[in-house]
C-alpha cells in the first residue's frame, strides 16, 4: 500500500476512465452520423420525385444532407451521377407503367389541326360556332382548333370557345377588310403562320363555320400522310339540287376532279373548295422534307397560296379519302347568303 | 478522404487503448467509499462530455465534408451541364455555348461566403440554353396529357356540375330529305355531348328507313327509333301539324314505358348550346326556354332582307327570340313571340319556297317537360287538359305543350328567365323535290371535269380581281357546267322546274360557297 | 456494478439519440403541419398579437412621391404603398411607441418610374438612408436596437440591394443600415446576399379588382395543358441570351414551341386571365428575379404553378404549402418538362387543384382595398407576430454601436 501501489491504482483508474471516455466518444461520434443518414435517405426520395429544395424554409439539417449527397456525387463522377440520372429519368416512366396498368392503354393518334376563320359580319357566327364546336368536341384527341377572328370588343367568341373544353387557340388580328373573302384568306394565313411559327406538326384542315361533318371524317383525316382530298357536298336552301365537288378517285388514287372547268383564265379563284383538302403542316415549316424548295420570301406573306399550290402539284402524294373511290360524302357545306344578310 | 483519414487515426487511437482495457475489470471493489461515488459521478459526467464531444466531432467531420462540397458546388452546375452536353448532345448553335462559361464574379463568392451552413448552386452569369435533340412532342405523352385534361374536366363536372342529374329524353321528329343528314348530324352531335343519361326518341315520318338508321347508328346513344305511318306533307303548315302528332306519339311512348326524366323537343332543325342540357336539369314540371330564331331567306331580294332587319326587342337586336318574358322580379308575365305580321303574305307556304320560313307562335323546342307529367300516378303533378291517349291529334289544336296544360301558370321560365338563349331554330330545307345520293354514297362516280396532273389552281398572280368580273366569268361557265355537277339523281329531279329564275342564283352559288367558310 | 454503469451510459446514449431524432422531427414539422388542410396558419388573426408603431415622416418620403407618379399604385411593387395605407387604419397600429413591438417606416423607395413604367432604384438607397437618419435622430427607438425591431417594405427586384441587375445588386448588398432590420420583400432566393435571414417574402402586387372582373365560372373546362405568356428572350438587355432567366425561359421556348400541348407565346392576349383559368399547368419560370406575378395569378386562377427557379423562396412559405400546390422543376430539367408533367399521377394533380381552390390560399396572395381577413397584409403581420417576442440580445448596451453609417458606395451617402 505504498505510494507506488496507489499511483498504480491511480494509473489504472485513469486508464479505465480514458477507455470509457473514448468509448463514449465513439458512441457520440456515430450518433452524429445516425440521424443525418436518415434525413439524407429521406431527401433522396424527395429529390427523385420532385426537387430537393422544395421545403419552404431553409432547413439546415436537410440542407446539409442534400449537400452531402451532392458531394458524394461530385467525388465519384463516373458511377453515381449515372445512377442519379437513372433515378431522375427512368423512374417516372416506371411510375407510369404502374399507372398504365390501371388505365386503358393509350394508342397515339395523329395530330389534327382544324383552322376556322370566323367572320364578324355574320350574325349566325355564334350559333354556327357552337354547332361546329359540338362536332369537334367529339373528335378524339389530340386535336388543336385554331379559330381566327378580327379583334373586337365583343367577347362572344372567346366565351363560346371557352365553354367547349376543346384545346383551341383563338387568334386575333387588327387589320380591317371590306372584302369578306380577302378577310377569310387573311385569317387562314394568320392560322398558317401560327402553325409555321410554332412548327406544329399535324394534318391541317380548314373547317368553315357552315360545315357539317360525319365524325368518321376525322379518322380519315388522320390517315393522310402528306396531302389528302375528298368530295364535299354543297347544299343551299330552297334549291332542288345538291352540288358535289371534289376528287374522282380510283381507290385512293386521285384520277381527276369534278370541279368547275377552268375555261376562263382570268378567274384566279381556286375551284377546289377550301374545306376539301387537308395537308401535313410540316410542308409549311419544313418543305424540303417533302421535296419542295423552301417557301422563302415569296410566300411569306401568303402561306395559303403556297399551300394551295403545293397540294395538288404532286399527284402521287395526294390521297383521296375515303379510300374506296372517294365515294362517301362525309362533309356538307350549308351555304348561307351571308353577304346579303342583315348587318346592324 | 478526410473522413477516412480521421477514421483511421481514430482507429489507431482505439487500438492503442485496447491493450489496457482488460485491466479495469479489477477495480470494482472501490465503490463503497463516498469519494468513489464522487469519482463515479465525475466519471459518468466525463463520459457524457466525451459522448457529446464525439457527437460534435462527427458533426465537424460532416462539416468538413460539406465545406469541400461547397467548393465543389461551383463546379457542380458546370459538371452537370457538361454531363448534359454529353448525353443530350447540345445542338451546335452560335448562341448556345456548350462550354458554359461561368464567369464567376467576385460578388458571387460573397454570396456563398454567407452560405456557410448551406449553399446555393445558383451562379450569376451566363447559362447555357438547354435544347434537347430528340423530337417533340412524344405522341405517348400527348395522349397522356389529354388523358389528364379529360380527367380534370371530368372532376370539374363532378364538382361544379349538376348533382343527381335526371335522364334526358330527347324527342325528334324527322323524315328523309336532302337536308336530313346535315340537320340530324348536328343535333346528334349535341346530344352525344350530353354528360347525363340520355334516351333519344326519333320518330320518322313515312316509316323507319335505313337512311335515318345509318345516321343514328353512329351516335352510340340509346335510341328509340320508331316509324310514323304518314308521309311528310309538302306544305309548312302540314309539316308542323304532322310533327306535332309525331311528338305526341313520342310522348305516348314515354308514358307507356314510364320513362323517368326530362323530355326535351330536339328538332332536327335546332342547334343547341351545351349549357342548355345543364339548364333543363332545373325543371320541376314544365319549363320554357328561349329560342333564337334564325329566320333566313335564301332570297337575295333586298326587300325581304330589309324586313328581317328591323327586328324588334331584346338584347340581341339582330336575332329575334321566342320564349318566356319576365318582369324585373323574374316572374313569368308573358311570351316573346316572333312578330310575323311584316311577313304576311310573304312567308313560305311550301317547303323549298323561296321566302321566309316562319316559326309557329311558340315552338315545341322551347319547352321541356318532366316525364312524370304523363304518368298516371305521379304525385303533385299539374293537371293536363286531356290524357295523352285520348289525343290523337287529328283535329286537336295542339300548338305547343302549353295546350296540354290546364293551368299555364305552372310554367317555369329557364335560362335566367329567358334572357339566355341556349337554343336556336333554323328551318332551312332544299326544295321538296330535291334529290341527293342515297346514303350520301356517290355511285356511279362523278364525271371528271378537270383532269388530274394539272393543278386546279392556276399560277396566276394572287391579286384579287374585282368582284364583278369574277361573277361574270363564273356565270358564263357555270351555266354550262352546272348540269354536270349534279349527281345522276339530281339530274332527274331538275325536270320539275318552278317558275323561279334559278339561273343567276345558281351560278353565283358555286363561286360563293367555294370561298365560303 | 459494471453492468449498472454501462446501463446508465446506454440510457444516456439512447436519450441523446432520441433527442436528436426529436430535433430532426421538429424541423420537418412545419411542412407536415400544413400539408393536410393547407392554410390553417393563413387564417390566423394577427390582431392582438402585435402592435406596430408607424413613424410619421415628411410627405416627401411617401405621399409626394406618389402624387408625382400615380402609376406607382398599379405596378408590381405597389405593396409598399398599400401596406402603408393598411397599417394606418389597422387595429394593430399603436400610437404609443413605448408599447410597440414593431416600428414601421413608410418610405416609397420604388416609386420612381421611367416613362415606360419601369421602376428605377437609383435614388432608393439615399432616400432610405435619409429616412433612417431622420427617425434615429427624432425618436429614440432606432438607436435602442439599431433597427432590429423595425421592419421595412422593400418590394423591388432585389429587395434592399436596390439594383435591378443581379450582379450589381449582389455587389451592393443589402443597404448597410438595414442589416439588422426585418425586410418585407418580394425577392426570395435562398442563400442570396439580397435576402436576409428572417426577411418576410411577400407576393408581388397584382390588381385584385381587375382579377376579380376576369373570373370565370369554375366549371369552365380546363382545356389547356400548359400555359405561359411572357418573354423568352430579353433581347434588349440580354442580346446574347443565357443571362435572362438563366436560360430557362429560352429553353422552354426552344423545346416546346412546337408542342401543341404548350400554349406559350410572348403576346399577352386580352383573355390572359381567363386563359389561365382554363389551363391545368401555368409556367412560372424565373425572369431576371426568381419570382413573377404569375405565382399570384396561378394561385388566384387555380392553375397549378410550375415553378422553375432554383432556390426560390416563395411568398409566405411558412404558411402556404407551395410544395403541395405547385410543381417544382430544376432549371436544368426544363428540356424534360413535358415528360415530367405528363408523368404526374392524376390524383396528385387533382389534389393540387383542390388545395388551390382553397379560398384562404388565394386571399393570402392579394392586397385588396379595403383589406380583408387573411389577405397578404394580414400574412405580413402574422409573419411579424411569429417573430415575437424579440430576443433580449437585440437591445444594445448603452453606447454600443454596430451599424456603420458610412458604409456603402459613396454615391449612396449623398443627402436625399
Amino acid at each position: 500500500m505504498g505510494s507506488l501501489e496507489r499511483s498504480k491504482k491511480k494509473v489504472q483508474l485513469w486508464k479505465k476512465a480514458v477507455v470509457h471516455f473514448s468509448l463514449c466518444f465513439v458512441m457520440g461520434f456515430f450518433t452524429g452520423f445516425a440521424p443525418t443518414g436518415k434525413t439524407s435517405m429521406f431527401n433522396n426520395h424527395v429529390a427523385s420525385s420532385n426537387r430537393s429544395e422544395s421545403s419552404p424554409q431553409p432547413i439546415e439539417m436537410l440542407h446539409q444532407a442534400t449537400n452531402i449527397n451532392r458531394s458524394l456525387i461530385a467525388e465519384a463522377p463516373v458511377t453515381i451521377p449515372q445512377r442519379h440520372k437513372d433515378l431522375e429519368h427512368t423512374s417516372p416512366p416506371e411510375e407510369l407503367r404502374v399507372e398504365e396498368e390501371k388505365q386503358p392503354k393509350l394508342t397515339p393518334r395523329r395530330f389534327v389541326i382544324i383552322v376556322t376563320p370566323t367572320s364578324t359580319k355574320d350574325e349566325r357566327q355564334g350559333v354556327l360556332l357552337r354547332r361546329l364546336a359540338n362536332t369537334i368536341r367529339l373528335v378524339p384527341p389530340p386535336l388543336l382548333w385554331i379559330v381566327v377572328e378580327a379583334q373586337r370588343d365583343s367577347k362572344e367568341v372567346s366565351e363560346i370557345l371557352r365553354k367547349t373544353g376543346i384545346m383551341y387557340r383563338h387568334l386575333v388580328f387588327k387589320e380591317n377588310f371590306t372584302d369578306p373573302e380577302a378577310e377569310m384568306d387573311h385569317q387562314r394565313n394568320i392560322a398558317l403562320k401560327h402553325i409555321e411559327q410554332h412548327r406544329l406538326s399535324g394534318i391541317v384542315h380548314f373547317a368553315g363555320l357552315s360545315n357539317v361533318y360525319d365524325i368518321d371524317f376525322f379518322d380519315q383525316l388522320r390517315d393522310i400522310d402528306v396531302f389528302g382530298t375528298w368530295p364535299i357536298a354543297l347544299l343551299s336552301a330552297n334549291r332542288n339540287k345538291v352540288m358535289i365537288e371534289g376528287p374522282v378517285c380510283d381507290s385512293s388514287q386521285v384520277i381527276g376532279w369534278h370541279l368547275k372547268k377552268m375555261n376562263n383564265e382570268s378567274d384566279t379563284r381556286p375551284p377546289i373548295h377550301i374545306s376539301s383538302f387537308g395537308f401535313n403542316s410540316s410542308i409549311l415549316w419544313d418543305p424540303e422534307r417533302w421535296g419542295r424548295p423552301s417557301a422563302g420570301q415569296k410566300y411569306s406573306q401568303n402561306s395559303m397560296r403556297f399551300v394551295k399550290q403545293v397540294v395538288l402539284e404532286d399527284d402521287t402524294k395526294l390521297k383521296g379519302i375515303p379510300p374506296d373511290d372517294c365515294s362517301k360524302i362525309m362533309l356538307w357545306n350549308l351555304y348561307f347568303p351571308s353577304e346579303t344578310s342583315p348587318i346592324n | 478522404m478526410k473522413l477516412s483519414a480521421l477514421q483511421q487515426s481514430y482507429m489507431n487511437r482505439r487500438n492503442s487503448f485496447r491493450g489496457s482495457a482488460p485491466l479495469d475489470s479489477s477495480s470494482d471493489s472501490s465503490i463503497k467509499s463516498p469519494s468513489a461515488i464522487f469519482w463515479l459521478v465525475l466519471h459518468g459526467l466525463c463520459c457524457l462530455i466525451s459522448l457529446v464531444l464525439g457527437y460534435r466531432f462527427s458533426r465537424l467531420v460532416f462539416f468538413f465534408l460539406f465545406s469541400t462540397s461547397a467548393t465543389n458546388l461551383y463546379t457542380s452546375p458546370f459538371r452537370s451541364a457538361t454531363d448534359l452536353s454529353q448525353t443530350l448532345n447540345f445542338r451546335p448553335n452560335p448562341v448556345v455555348n456548350p462550354e458554359l462559361p461561368f464567369n464567376r464574379t467576385a460578388a458571387t463568392t460573397t454570396t456563398t461566403a454567407a452560405a456557410t451552413t448551406s449553399s446555393s448552386r445558383v451562379v450569376v452569369g451566363r447559362h447555357g440554353i438547354r435544347i434537347r435533340p430528340w423530337p417533340h412532342p412524344n405522341p405517348d405523352e400527348v395522349m397522356k396529357a389529354h388523358r389528364i385534361i379529360e380527367r380534370v374536366q371530368m372532376e370539374q363536372r363532378l364538382q361544379f356540375g349538376v348533382k343527381n342529374p335526371k335522364t334526358v329524353i330527347a324527342v325528334t321528329p324527322t323524315y328523309v330529305r336532302t337536308f336530313q343528314t346535315l340537320h340530324l348530324t348536328g343535333v346528334m352531335h349535341s346530344l352525344m355531348l350530353v354528360p347525363y343519361d340520355l334516351v333519344w326518341i326519333v320518330v320518322e315520318a313515312g316509316g323507319v328507313t335505313n337512311e335515318t338508321s345509318s345516321v343514328l347508328a353512329k351516335s352510340g346513344l340509346r335510341i328509340i327509333h320508331v316509324g310514323f305511318d304518314k308521309r311528310m306533307p309538302n306544305s309548312w303548315e302540314g309539316r308542323h301539324r304532322l310533327e306535332t302528332k309525331m311528338r305526341l306519339h313520342a310522348l305516348r311512348i314515354v308514358k307507356e314505358e314510364k320513362m323517368d326524366g326530362i323530355v326535351m323537343f330536339a328538332d332536327d332543325s335546332n342547334m343547341h348550346s351545351s349549357e342548355l342540357f345543364d339548364e333543363i336539369q332545373n325543371v320541376k314540371w314544365v319549363g320554357a326556354v328561349s329560342v333564337g330564331i334564325l329566320a333566313h331567306s335564301s332570297e337575295t331580294d333586298e326587300s325581304s332582307v330589309s324586313v328581317i332587319e328591323k327586328k324588334e326587342d331584346g338584347e340581341n337586336p339582330s336575332m329575334p327570340v321566342q320564349g318566356p318574358a319576365c318582369n324585373a322580379s323574374n316572374q313569368l308575365v308573358g311570351w316573346h313571340t316572333f312578330n310575323s305580321i311584316p311577313y304576311a303574305g310573304k312567308s313560305a307556304t311550301y317547303i323549298g319556297d323561296r321566302a321566309i320560313v316562319l316559326p309557329r307562335k311558340l315552338e315545341w323546342a322551347g319547352f321541356v317537360l318532366n316525364s312524370r307529367l304523363f304518368w298516371k300516378d305521379a304525385e303533385e303533378k299539374p293537371e293536363l287538359v286531356k290524357d295523352l291517349d285520348s289525343l290523337d291529334g287529328v283535329d286537336e289544336d295542339i300548338e305547343s305543350p302549353l295546350s296540354l296544360l290546364k293551368d299555364i301558370s305552372v310554367v317555369e321560365p329557364l335560362g335566367s328567365c329567358g334572357r339566355q338563349v341556349l337554343l336556336w331554330w333554323l328551318r332551312v330545307e332544299a326544295r321538296a323535290d330535291s334529290k341527293f345520293p342515297s346514303g350520301w354514297i356517290v355511285d356511279p362516280p362523278l364525271e371528271i371535269t378537270v383532269p388530274s396532273k394539272r393543278t386546279p389552281w392556276p399560277d396566276a398572280p394572287p391579286e384579287l380581281p374585282s368582284n364583278e368580273k369574277v361573277v361574270v366569268g363564273v356565270q358564263e361557265h357555270t351555266v354550262k357546267h352546272s348540269p354536270k355537277t349534279r349527281t345522276p339523281r339530281s339530274k332527274r329531279s331538275s325536270r320539275s322546274k318552278r317558275k323561279h329564275d334559278t339561273k343567276i342564283v345558281d351560278t353565283q352559288l358555286p363561286v360563293r360557297h367555294s370561298e365560303q367558310n | 456494478m459494471n453492468g449498472w454503469r454501462w446501463g446508465f451510459l446506454l440510457l444516456v446514449y439512447a436519450a441523446l439519440v432520441l433527442k436528436t431524432g426529436a430535433v430532426e422531427h421538429g424541423r420537418t414539422q412545419p411542412t407536415e403541419r400544413i400539408s393536410g388542410s393547407a392554410g390553417d396558419v393563413l387564417e390566423d388573426n394577427p390582431v392582438g398579437r402585435l402592435k406596430v408603431f408607424v413613424y410619421e415622416l415628411p410627405s416627401k418620403y411617401n405621399k409626394k412621391i406618389l402624387q408625382k407618379d400615380p402609376r406607382c399604385l398599379n405596378h408590381m411593387f405597389a405593396a409598399e404603398i398599400y401596406m402603408h395605407r393598411f397599417l394606418l387604419s389597422s387595429p394593430v397600429r399603436t400610437l404609443n411607441p413605448e408599447e410597440a413591438d414593431w416600428f414601421y417606416t413608410p418610405v416609397y423607395t420604388t416609386c420612381d418610374l421611367t416613362p415606360n413604367g419601369l421602376p428605377l432604384p437609383f435614388k432608393s438607397p439615399r432616400m432610405m438612408r435619409s429616412a433612417i437618419q431622420l427617425i434615429s435622430s427624432n425618436w429614440p427607438y432606432w438607436n435602442r436596437t439599431e433597427g432590429a425591431d423595425h421592419f421595412f417594405v422593400v418590394p423591388h427586384d432585389f429587395g434592399a440591394c436596390f439594383h435591378y441587375q443581379e450582379e450589381k445588386a449582389i455587389e451592393r448588398g443589402i443597404l448597410p443600415l438595414l442589416q439588422r432590420a426585418t425586410l418585407v420583400q418580394t425577392f426570395g432566393q435562398r442563400n442570396h446576399v439580397c435576402l436576409n435571414e428572417g426577411s418576410i417574402t411577400i407576393p408581388p402586387y397584382a390588381p385584385p379588382q381587375k382579377m376579380q372582373t376576369h373570373l370565370i365560372p369554375e366549371k369552365t373546362p380546363r382545356s389547356i395543358f400548359v400555359y405561359f405568356r411572357g418573354l423568352f428572350y430579353d433581347v434588349g438587355n440580354d442580346p446574347e441570351g443565357g443571362y435572362y432567366a438563366r436560360g430557362a425561359r429560352a429553353a422552354v421556348w426552344e423545346n416546346f414551341k412546337d408542342n401543341p400541348l404548350f400554349d406559350i407565346s410572348t403576346e399577352h392576349p386580352t383573355t390572359y386571365y381567363e386563359d389561365m383559368q382554363r389551363a391545368v399547368f401555368c409556367l412560372c419560370p424565373l425572369g431576371w428575379a426568381p419570382w413573377s406575378p404569375r405565382l399570384v395569378e396561378a394561385v388566384i386562377f387555380g392553375c397549378i404553378p410550375v415553378i422553375i427557379a432554383d432556390d426560390i423562396v416563395l411568398p409566405f412559405a411558412d404558411a402556404i404549402p407551395w410544395e403541395e400546390i405547385g410543381v417544382f422543376l430544376d432549371e436544368k430539367d426544363v428540356p424534360n418538362l413535358d415528360t415530367i408533367l405528363t408523368s404526374i399521377p392524376l390524383d396528385v394533380i387533382l389534389r393540387k387543384q383542390r388545395l388551390l381552390a382553397n379560398p384562404s390560399m388565394k386571399q393570402a396572395m392579394l392586397f385588396p382595398q379595403p383589406a380583408q381577413p387573411g389577405d397578404a397584409f394580414h400574412q405580413v403581420l402574422n409573419g411579424l407576430a411569429r417573430k415575437l417576442p424579440h430576443e433580449k440580445s437585440i437591445y444594445l448596451k448603452p453606447g454600443e454601436k454596430i451599424l456603420n453609417w458610412t458604409a456603402g458606395p459613396v454615391g449612396d451617402l449623398k443627402p436625399w
